[in-house]
């Protein structure tokens, strides 16, 4: 009995030790490593406020997304993008801009002096490509007269050479680089792809009418040409005013049939200007240009990572690849051929960009593609309630950029959006940014980092 | 490993006792209490954590052996009833399904308590007397422990670390064993008991997950007849 009794107190000693607070905790919530610092490159969908001045700022935006704190509308709706929740979650401070300025059109306030900030680690510009100069913003890429929002669009490369130039050429192993990019590049790709098409169309449209109306007019082509020309200049001219234009101008000219014959001229014109827009895009060359492109654009961002980042001693690279544009607002708005040739573009720089950087020990690649592509099929488990519209009220009236540079809760679409996948075209809500923080750090987990 | 230890050890000193021969066997009207260490393994099937989550996402929870000491009566010398006193079993709880790879999530403690009717076969003096029995097992959780992965799954940066918990069940045991009459007062107990468990994991996010535990139990003690 007495041994017994020896047993039992050793039991009632374990049951005590076991005590303590029973009810839910946190626990430790430190992470496994300790970064010093977060550094991130790339374009709209990292950029913290780099245009966040001036008309942008007083429009009340600056972010690519529902800008501003608005919690207390909806939980969800933080104004943080992606690298902002991670950054907290590790514990560093809040990533600023490394670079804030406009260079657009001064009346508009899109004119502010370029300013680098020397403690802002956060170098990703809206419209910046991985090396063109020239992303979508840049005011080379603007219209005559048009009003100009100025964005700098600084290539992924040069933001690293940036970066180096201001840290003295190193990175720090313990410090998190954060890499994304390609989404202007598609844009900017499909912009032109889309240009020329159109260049084939106008062209077309031009010969078909010269064709036409120059044998009967006297004068001859000189005459026809010189209208169009002049029509065109104009920047209200669309296909139907040129055509107008050249059948007046025969008219005028003593063209005798012309005028009889007007809408038989216009519409053959207007059916070779479509034949020819549409012969371009059916030809595959042209297609595969921009698929070869996207991934020359892939396989250099992967360099990039390899000879600037990791060369120059960064201990842990996050490479996030490019979302599947092709579930974007802006590609659902395009014709199911466009849709595929988008899928295309995204697929050739993904595994361009994989190749390069996925066997890298302190790379994680982080496949974006396939977490939005399921998004938008799966959306229910995301806790998404839209894939396909916009949040934000795009409508000039409410939104003068058309994008969500602008958004905020006070331009908002009506009903519930703060579990909306797109705030714009392309660019996502604050919630979809949080998916986005989430799995980036569940892949950052698995990896062992955290 | 320290409680493996003093499980030896307990065992040990409860073995040594084993020399004293006495009359009764096990029968009607008679206290046995036996001491040893139990191994609580739960059987999961996850379910999904619920939106917003990558789909699939699940969880797994690993055993613990902690000792134990298990109290039994006998009403008839066939038909006796029996509990079990123990320290709370820690469990960890790992990511699994679309989050497999993420580690250790959390941990939490389980308190189960259960009181079994069993039948044990042949006459209070046989030397071996296998058993079954049926009882209610309450299933009690505490100490939920999340983590800084669990908070950057489910709440990245917004400085509120992700807590859970786990709903406490009342449910139901089966159970076989043996019992090896050494001598007429020392005997060594083996029984599995299998427990159908479905809980739910309610989490500070607003977020929940059906979990079906269904804890298998080993348990080896050493006992002696009062």
């Amino acid at each position: 009995m007495r041994k017994t009794s020896f047993a039992l107190a050793l039991l009632t000693a374990a049951v005590l030790t076991a005590c303590g607070g029973t009810s839910p905790a946190g626990g430790d919530q430190t992470p496994k490593t300790k970064f010093s610092n977060q550094i991130t490159f790339g374009d709209s969908l990292s950029d913290v406020g780099t245009y966040a001045v001036g008309g942008v700022a007083a429009l009340g935006g600056g972010q690519y997304t529902i800008n501003g704190n608005n919690t207390s509308v909806s939980p969800e709706l933080t104004g943080k993008n992606y690298t902002t929740l991670i950054a907290a979650q590790l514990g560093l401070k809040a990533p600023c801009a490394a670079q804030t300025g406009l260079i657009g059109t001064a009346s508009a306030g899109f004119s502010v002096p370029i300013t680098d900030h020397l403690e802002c680690f956060n170098y990703a510009q809206g419209g910046a490509r991985v090396t063109n100069p020239v992303g979508p913003g840049n005011p080379k890429l603007d219209k005559p007269g048009a009003i100009s929002i100025g964005q700098m669009t600084v290539p992924v490369t040069t933001q690293i050479d940036n970066h180096l130039a201001k840290v003295g050429g190193k990175f720090k192993a313990d410090e998190l680089v954060i890499v994304m990019a390609g989404g202007n590049d598609a844009l900017e790709q499909l912009g032109e792809y889309s240009a020329a098409a159109t260049k084939k169309g106008s062209d077309a449209l031009v010969a078909s009418l010269v064709a036409q109306l120059a044998p009967g007019t006297p004068g001859g082509s000189a005459v026809i040409l010189g209208a169009i020309q002049t029509e065109a200049a104009k920047p209200t001219a669309t296909s139907q005013s040129i055509i107008s234009a050249a059948i007046t101008a025969a008219v005028m000219n003593g063209n005798p049939t012309a005028g009889a014959n007007a809408q038989t001229i216009g519409s053959t014109a207007g059916a070779a200007a479509l034949k020819a827009g549409a012969d371009f895009q059916a030809d595959p060359a042209n297609a595969k240009a921009l698929v070869d492109a996207m991934a020359l654009a892939g396989q250099q961002l992967g360099g990039l990572v390899k000879t600037k980042i990791l060369a120059n001693g960064a201990g842990y690279v996050v490479v996030n690849n490019l979302p599947d544009v092709s579930i974007s607002p802006s590609a659902k708005a395009q014709s199911a051929d466009t849709q595929k040739l988008i899928a295309a573009m995204v697929d050739a720089f993904n595994s361009q960009l994989k190749a390069a950087v996925g066997g890298e020990a302190k790379v994680l690649y982080v496949d974006l593609a396939t977490v939005s592509h399921d998004q938008a099929t799966n959306p229910g488990p995301y806790g998404l309630t839209n894939t396909t519209d916009t949040a934000c009220d795009l409508t000039p009236a409410k939104n003068p950029l058309g994008s969500s540079l602008v958004c905020n809760a006070k331009n908002l679409k009506s009903g519930d959006v703060s579990h909306y996948m797109f705030a714009d075209s392309v660019h996502p809500t604050p919630f979809e940014y949080a998916l986005i923080a989430r799995y980036v750090l569940e892949q950052m987990t698995v990896k062992g980092w955290l | 490993m320290n409680v493996s230890k003093n499980v030896v050890k307990l065992l040990v000193a409860a073995g040594a006792l084993a020399v004293a021969t006495g009359a009764a066997a096990q029968s009607k009207g008679q206290f046995t209490v036996s001491v040893g260490a139990n191994m609580l393994k739960p059987d999961v099937t996850s379910g999904d954590i619920s939106a917003p989550a990558l789909p699939h996402s699940q969880g797994d929870v690993s055993k613990d052996t902690q000792p134990v000491m298990v109290i039994n009566y006998g009403l008839t010398d066939n038909i006796s009833i029996e509990s079990a006193l123990g320290t709370p079993y820690k469990h960890k709880i790992y990511g699994a399904g679309a989050i497999a790879g993420t580690g250790q999530l959390g941990t939490v403690q389980a308190l189960p308590a259960i009181a079994l009717v069993q039948y044990r076969f042949f006459s209070p003096d046989s030397m071996i007397r296998p058993f079954v029995g049926l009882g209610v097992t309450y299933a009690m959780f505490q100490k939920e422990r999340g983590s800084f992965a669990m908070t950057a799954l489910t709440n990245p940066g917004a400085g509120v670390p992700t807590t859970f918990s786990i709903d406490n069940k009342w449910t139901y045991s089966g159970q076989v064993g043996l019992q090896v009459n050494v001598t007429p007062k020392w005997f060594l107990n083996a029984s599995y008991i299998k427990t159908k468990l479905s809980t739910d994991v309610h989490f500070s996010t607003g977020q929940y997950q059906h979990m079906k535990l269904d804890p298998d139990s080993y348990i080896l003690s050493v006992g002696y007849k009062f």
